[in-house]
Order: C-alpha cells, then sequence, then structure tokens
C-alpha cells in the first residue's frame, strides 16, 4: 500500500525520465553484446575465420537488406511460422478451453499431457518427413507440436482461475453458459492466452528454424545450412542474427498486441505506474 | 503517435517480407503435373548441398533430363539416412546418397534398393582422392598407423568413412578398436581440429585442401588405401516406384546415366554449377578433387564395403543384395 502511494505521489518529470532510460539502457546493452563480439575474433579468442567480427557480419547484413531473395527468405520462414502459431494458438484455446472447463476431462489428460509436452519437438522429425515428405507441412508438425503446449498450458491455468465468488454470483444471477463464458471465463483467462501465445511465437520461431535447418525447408534455417556446407562462416552468421532480430521483432509485436488487448487488465494498467 | 509509428514500421516490414514470399513460394510448390508419356515429368530428387551434386546441377542447366521428359526438383535433404523416410513416403522419387543409407534399409526390408551408381571415388593409381583424412602438422599424426588411439572425426558414424580407415589402420599395423569416432560435419572439421577436440578428421574437398594448404597434411585417402573406386554416392528408390511406374524409373536412370557420362567429360561445367549452386569462390571450386561420375555400379566393391561394415560391427549382418541393388 505504501509503494503504491508512493508511486502516485511522484511528479510527472520522474516518470518520463524512467521513460528514456529504458530504451536508453536496451542501447547499452546492444552496444556492449557486440564491443564483446568484436573484441572475441579480434583478440584472437575464437579464430575471425571460425567467428567474424560483428562488424564483418553487420555490414554483411545491410547488403543482405537490399537483396530481394534475402526478403523471400524471411517471408518463407514468418509464413511458416505464423501458420504454425496460428495453428497452434486456434487448436490450444479450443481444446484447452473444454479440458479447463469440465474437471473429469482435466483429470482424464493431466498425466497424458505431462508425459507428451516435454518430448522434444525435433524428436518428431523423422516422422514428420515420413509423414509430409520435406515439405512444409513436415516443418509445421513440429512448430505446432512444440508451440501448441505453451498455449495449451496457460489456457487451463486461466480458465481454471475464474473467481468462485464471482462464478457464483454468475449462476445465481442466472446467466446463461454463453454469457457466461464471455463475461467471466474469457476476461480471466485472456491474459493467460496472451502468456502462452507470446511464448508459443518465440517457440515457433525457433522450430520453424530448426525445421528449415533439418528438413530443408526453404527459409533463413536453409539458407544457413547452404552457407555452412559451403564454409562461407560470415553469411551462417548473418543469418544467425537475422533469426534473432525476428525473434526480437516478434516478442516487441506481441507485447504491442498484449497491451492493447488487455488495456483494461491490471496487470497492464498498473505497468505504467509500478 | 510514436508508438504507432514504429508499429505501422515494423508491420509494413513483415508486410513487405510476406509479399515476397507468397510470390516465390508459388514456384516450386506447383504440384507436379500428372501427364501422359511423351510430357514433362517432374521429378524430386535428394541431394545434398555438397561439391558432388554439381554433376547434377550442371547436368540440369544443359538440358539433359528435359531431353529425356524429365524436370528434376533437387530436395536439399540431410544425407541417405534421412532421404529414406522421404522415399518411403513418396514425397521424394530419387535420392543420391551414400550405400550405408540403402545397407540399411536393405537389412530393415524397406524396399529402397540402390537403381545405379552415381559418382566413385578415384583409383588406386591416382596421387589424389575425393576425400583424406587430414590432420595438424603439430599432431605428429603422419601414418595410418599413427591414428590408432586418436580421436578422428568423421561425418556420420557408422558408414563408409570410419569403416574404410578403420581397415586402413588395421592394414597399417594399428588397432582400429582402439580409434575413437566422434561425429563432426564437415565443415566445423578445421575448426574442431585446430581447437584440439579432435587429433584428425575426415573430410572432403574444399575442406580437405583448406586443411592441406594451410597448417596441416593429408594422412591417407581411406578409400584408396581399402576400397579404390569405391560407390561414393548412389541412386536410391522404392522398390514401389520401380514397380508402379518402371518408365519413369527407366526414364531417371537413363537420364543419370547420359548426365554422369557428361559431367565426367566436362568438369569445368561442373565447378561452374558448384560455384553458382554452393556460392563457393571460384577458386577454391578450381582445386576440388572431383570424383568419377558413373552411372556404373561396381557391385564388387559395394560387397567389399558392406563386408567391411560387418567386421567392423556397425551392420549387424550382410544386407540381402537381390533387395540392395535393383540396377535399372
Amino acid at each position: 500500500m505504501t509503494s503504491a502511494t508512493l508511486v502516485a505521489a511522484r511528479p510527472r518529470s520522474r516518470r518520463s525520465s524512467r521513460g528514456l532510460r529504458k530504451p536508453l539502457l536496451g542501447l547499452a546493452g546492444i552496444l556492449g553484446f557486440l564491443i564483446t563480439w568484436q573484441l572475441i575474433p579480434t583478440l584472437g579468442i575464437i579464430d575471425a575465420r571460425y567467428l567474424p567480427p560483428a562488424t564483418t557480419v553487420l555490414a554483411q547484413l545491410v547488403n543482405e537488406f537490399s537483396d530481394l531473395e534475402f526478403w523471400r527468405n524471411v517471408g518463407r520462414t514468418l509464413t511458416t511460422w505464423g501458420i504454425g502459431l496460428a495453428i497452434a494458438t486456434l487448436a490450444a484455446t479450443a481444446i484447452g478451453t473444454v479440458v479447463g472447463l469440465v474437471p473429469f476431462l482435466r483429470r482424464l489428460t493431466h498425466t497424458t499431457v505431462e508425459f507428451l509436452r516435454p518430448i522434444p519437438s525435433v524428436a518428431l522429425i523423422p516422422l514428420a518427413i515420413l509423414m509430409f515428405g520435406f515439405q512444409m507441412p513436415a516443418a509445421l508438425l513440429i512448430v505446432v507440436y512444440a508451440s501448441f503446449w505453451q498455449v495449451f498450458v496457460q489456457v487451463l491455468y486461466g480458465v481454471a482461475d475464474v473467481d468462485t465468488v464471482a462464478r457464483d454470483t454468475a449462476r445465481s444471477f442466472g446467466l446463461s453458459r454463453a454469457s457466461r463464458f464471455r463475461n467471466l471465463v474469457l476476461p480471466t483467462a485472456l491474459p493467460y492466452i496472451m502468456t502462452g501465445v507470446r511464448l508459443g511465437a518465440a517457440v515457433a520461431l525457433i522450430l520453424t528454424v530448426t525445421a528449415e535447418l533439418l528438413i530443408a525447408v526453404p527459409g533463413i534455417g536453409r539458407v544457413i545450412v547452404f552457407a555452412r556446407s559451403a564454409g562461407d562462416v560470415p553469411t551462417v552468421y548473418t543469418y544467425v542474427v537475422v533469426a534473432g532480430l525476428l525473434g526480437l521483432i516478434v516478442n516487441i509485436i506481441f507485447r504491442l498486441v498484449e497491451r492493447r488487448i488487455l488495456s483494461w487488465h491490471q496487470s497492464v494498467r498498473g505497468e505504467d505506474v509500478v | 503517435m510514436k508508438k504507432a509509428l514504429t508499429a505501422a514500421a515494423f508491420g509494413a516490414a513483415v508486410a513487405l517480407a510476406l509479399v515476397g514470399c507468397t510470390d516465390s513460394a508459388a514456384g516450386p510448390t506447383t504440384a507436379p503435373s500428372d501427364s501422359d508419356s511423351g510430357e514433362v515429368r517432374t521429378v524430386r530428387v535428394a541431394a545434398l548441398p555438397i561439391a558432388e551434386t554439381g554433376a547434377l546441377w550442371a547436368a540440369m542447366e544443359e538440358g539433359i533430363f528435359a531431353e529425356h521428359g524429365l524436370e528434376i526438383e533437387v530436395v536439399p535433404a540431410q544425407g541417405g539416412a534421412q532421404a529414406i523416410p522421404g522415399l518411403l513416403n513418396g514425397d521424394i522419387e530419387f535420392a543420391i546418397g551414400q550405400p550405408f543409407g540403402p545397407f540399411r534399409a536393405a537389412l530393415a526390408d524397406l524396399g529402397a534398393p540402390i537403381i545405379s551408381n552415381y559418382s566413385s571415388s578415384l583409383g588406386a593409381d591416382a596421387d589424389k582422392d575425393v576425400n583424406a583424412v587430414v590432420a595438424l602438422n603439430s599432431s605428429g599424426i603422419e601414418t595410418a598407423a599413427d591414428l590408432a588411439g586418436k580421436r578422428v572425426s568423421v561425418n556420420s558414424l557408422g558408414a563408409a568413412g570410419d569403416v574404410t580407415i578403420m581397415k586402413a589402420v588395421q592394414d597399417a599395423g594399428g588397432d582400429p578398436s582402439t580409434i575413437e569416432f566422434v561425429e563432426v560435419a564437415f565443415p566445423d572439421a578445421q575448426a574442431q581440429l585446430e581447437a584440439g577436440t579432435i587429433d584428425a578428421a575426415w573430410v572432403p574437398d574444399p575442406f580437405m585442401s583448406m586443411v592441406a594448404n594451410g597448417e596441416g597434411r593429408i594422412v591417407i585417402h581411406p578409400y584408396q588405401e581399402t576400397i579404390p573406386e569405391l560407390a561414393l554416392l548412389t541412386n536410391i528408390t522404392t522398390q514401389k516406384l520401380i514397380d508402379e511406374d518402371p518408365e519413369l524409373v527407366k526414364a531417371y536412370a537413363e537420364a543419370m546415366a547420359e548426365a554422369l557420362d557428361w559431367a565426367q567429360a566436362n568438369p569445368d561445367a561442373v565447378r561452374a554449377a558448384i560455384v553458382e549452386n554452393m556460392g563457393i569462390p571460384e577458386a577454391a571450386a578450381a582445386g576440388i578433387t572431383l570424383p568419377t561420375f558413373t552411372a556404373k555400379l561396381d557391385e564388387a566393391n559395394v560387397t567389399s564395403l558392406a563386408e567391411l561394415g560387418v567386421e567392423f560391427g556397425v551392420l549387424p549382418e550382410m544386407p540381402d543384395f537381390g533387395k540392395l541393388i535393383n540396377l535399372q
């Protein structure tokens, strides 16, 4: 309570300087990372032939930006990622809601879920190739499997988190099943779902690039494999950086979406103040 | 406002990327036209993005497959072992891979036989070969016998690399059971040698030349020492396809035989295709030792290789050659 009153009492100028400090800190972090990277090959800790300095990789990255094929590859990766994440989210939300709302189903599936969830998606690659060949659906299987659990488990928790008093109140006021779902369950579960989707988005991206690396599905992962086969180390690292940048952008977008959709929720409303 | 602008910029970037995607993805995903004989048929062939695939790329460019009514789509699958599920599932019609994939497929009765040879290592009289065990000069490893008790890398365990190395070491009087084989991808071998995590590495070109022209040397050419002119890569398909569409298999085998003969006679075109498709510098491509490209399979050599596999325990027993080889 005391902290809340203190924060509320803070003058506005403090808040805006805080707003400036955050991106500055982030920038300093990136700069520090780049300097460390630059120094490792320069000081000979790792041979520059195997870890090219940051400047070499960043220069090539800038060059790649003007290459249409680069954007196609990014597009291929994002397409697989997007479709995979969409399937996983829809399936996990639908199944998760049903399972989460029915205690019998929840108990029935609990052990199975805990068994299936830790199975590394990559272990399913031979199965994926057997089912779909060296095609995008094979990559999708890997992506959907990995990101499904991220969302599913969050949905389960979210649906189960409904306040008992609120639920009983809704019942005694005679709200219909649909109305209870829309006005009670969904608002409670939404923050959980959004968290699940954001975690799932990162996992889906990792698995998309992994699938491209291992199943030879077109995209930035396949560029990495080709460059590696040709001994072209700078290109390998350029696309590794691209994978990292995509992850960063995806995260930023999902945070923005989360803030927009959950603007009414205290976790978001509180963030400006705390 | 600022936030909205950033969001719009990100959105634009993503949209741009997505626009590019739909445009280009249309090309390779067009379904193979199931046509009458006489028209062009698209076949998907698994082949690694390695120098040896240069013959296939160059022959495609030359139009040899088109003359046989085939359009080849190269699927860059990771090695023979991974290509076999793709073959069985029917996503790819053919694969170009090491003989050990079909050996294991024959042992498991998967119905994925070798239909012809693709490339072979060089003869015993050649002063070079397509791959070698390389070591750094500082390692003190000079002969095959020196490899005993050392850590030696191969790209995949339980295949032609380790069995021929074990045989070469045994022939040189060393104890092959003391060699510790580790799996290191060809492109990573030089870095691992220099880092000291391995003592010697089995690599093809361009990695073989990179080590030999730097601070290392070629210790042995294990194929030449044990089974010269050994089948490196073979053409593999499924028994099912041979039974169901013998004409397609025949057309592929004939086109491939012609392509390989042509590639053997035109090494410059092969090197040019390597430069173009792998993006490696012309100077490096010029130094690559090319294998002998031929569709003629030397069955005696393949038998010797399988026998070595059994002798050194990487194969449980000899594969049934009736299931392993179905020459077209």
